[in-house]
């Protein structure tokens, strides 16, 4: 078994450094290169499991490039690291497609998404939002049994929201988040055998009985840090290119049927949106919404992450 | 008396219809343009306090048919999540005038926060060069400041007050 590495390519001396502490506290081999051609050079002797990489790199010739051999060496993770002097260059990087895990926050937000997202692809442990959670937090989970639940629910986490003293803002962004991400969960994650979404042309108030298989769950909580709404199905049919794609929409509209609109719409109204894939098995999506800064103290993007678990 | 579509309730009032609830795959908004007059449609949406994106979809329909039929929308008393969308989906915008709109804004004196009115054409100086109205905080009467990026929570009003200069 290859020893688990990270490659961290950044051209500011200091930034490695912060990042190089924030990484080197998981335990695993730290690689440093100050430039994509030499992280390219890296890569001809190292097999890092996860590439991190500086947003401006985006203007990179060598991006693709880079992207695709990081790839090819087994790397299951993509992160770019975006300083709030780069949020302009978001739609460009999400163009790229390549890019798994997108991280916009500044210190010290940066530091609890960059520790969480390295400790779970080197352990292999990506599910439950607890991860985003601190110590204690009360989750509270349900399952939804019938199709037209999903108003009754979305309402209901509203509800106890501004019961918990949120702003009527963090409602109604969670709201929407577990609008779209219930939806897509009862409509459009049910595949058969030949990979057709038999559920996503229903009529979205049409009354369905959700059997077992059917039943999507849901958990969410409130840290004082972060409102964090998980849905998860248990189909797995969500794929990354998809993901990657939806997140690519500079307009909404354009982001197709299915479950595309849901996400680039989930993903615009959150702070962090995390999909756990788990293919043919199940899909589990977080989305945070952070409640300790005012909105003009906040970065104007939001960050993601998409993990894929590996075969057994 | 209250027309209810699913989660939204429409209200006739004088020269124009009260929508509030919720803007989903239930609401049939085109059917709203048959209450135009004239070429007018007028609606007051200060009680919509969400709208998912079946009802983003929808709402789109409106504006496209709206504008196939020739009848204009005037929107009034906009609440923060019909704002949000405009912003995020310009095809939400159609041809439709906002004259007045809710935006955020929190008082650093005592911490609270409020939705606000904002009146288009009243302040439309301001507006023009991003500037949001000052603001009284309605708890301790100290100034209230504007609770969002000005650049990104106006944006929807960029096409009808172009910058100056």
């Amino acid at each position: 078994m290859r020893e688990a590495s990270i490659l961290i390519v950044h051209p500011d001396r200091k930034t490695q450094r912060v990042v190089h502490r924030i990484l080197g506290v998981t335990g695993y081999r730290i690689e440093i290169a100050d430039q994509l051609e030499q992280g390219l050079r890296l890569l001809q002797h190292v097999a890092p499991k996860l590439v991190v990489v500086d947003g401006s790199a985006a203007q990179s010739p060598q991006a693709a490039a880079f992207f695709a051999a990081a790839r090819a060496r087994g790397a299951e993770a993509c992160m770019m690291l975006l300083g709030s002097a780069a949020i302009d260059q978001v739609p460009q990087i999400l163009d790229m497609g390549a890019v798994t895990n997108l991280l916009v926050h500044p210190m010290p937000v940066l530091a609890e998404e960059l520790t969480i997202t390295a400790h779970k692809l080197m352990r292999g442990d990506l599910f439950g939002v607890e991860k985003y959670l601190l110590w204690g937090t009360e989750l509270h989970d349900l399952a939804i049994t019938r199709s037209t639940q999903r108003a009754h629910v979305v309402a209901g986490l509203s509800e106890a929201i501004r019961a918990r003293g949120q702003s009527a803002r963090v409602a109604s962004m969670a709201m929407l988040v577990a609008d779209e991400l219930i939806s897509n969960a009862v409509h459009n994650a049910p595949i058969d055998g030949k990979g057709v979404h038999y559920r996503a042309e229903l009529a979205r108030d049409t009354e369905i009985e959700l059997d077992e298989r059917h039943q999507v769950r849901v958990r969410w909580g409130c840290d004082a840090r972060y409102v964090a709404i998980e849905v998860t199905d248990q189909f797995g049919s969500l794929d990354r290119d998809t993901i990657l794609r939806a997140l690519a929409q500079h307009d909404v509209r354009d982001s197709g049927g299915g479950a595309g609109m849901g996400v680039a719409l989930s993903y615009r109204s959150c702070d962090h949106l995390v999909f756990n894939l788990a293919p043919g098995k199940r899909t589990e999506i977080i989305a945070l919404v952070d409640v300790r800064y005012p909105p003009t103290e906040r970065i104007p993007a939001s960050s993601y992450n998409v993990f894929v678990e590996s075969p057994s | 008396m209250t027309d209810t579509r699913g989660r939204l309730n429409i209200d006739a009032a004088p020269g124009q219809w009260n929508l509030s609830g919720s803007i989903d795959e239930t609401s049939a908004l085109v059917e709203l343009l048959a209450r135009a007059q004239g070429s007018l449609l007028v609606l007051d949406l200060a009680g919509v306090t969400f709208i998912n994106s079946l009802g983003v979809r929808d709402w789109i329909r409106l504006q496209s048919e709206a504008s196939r039929q020739h009848i204009a929308i005037e929107l009034r008393r906009v609440s923060e999540p019909i704002i949000h969308q405009l912003n995020m989906i310009i095809a939400t915008r159609g041809n439709s005038r906002v004259a007045s709109f809710y935006a955020p804004y929190a008082c650093d004196a005592c911490g609270r926060e409020e939705s606000l009115l904002i009146d288009v054409a009243a302040n439309a100086v301001g507006l023009a060069n991003l500037v949001a109205p000052a603001m009284p905080c309605p708890e301790c009467g100290a100034q209230m400041a504007f609770n969002d990026f000005p650049e990104r929570y106006f944006s929807f009003l960029v096409p009808e007050m172009p910058r100056p200069g």
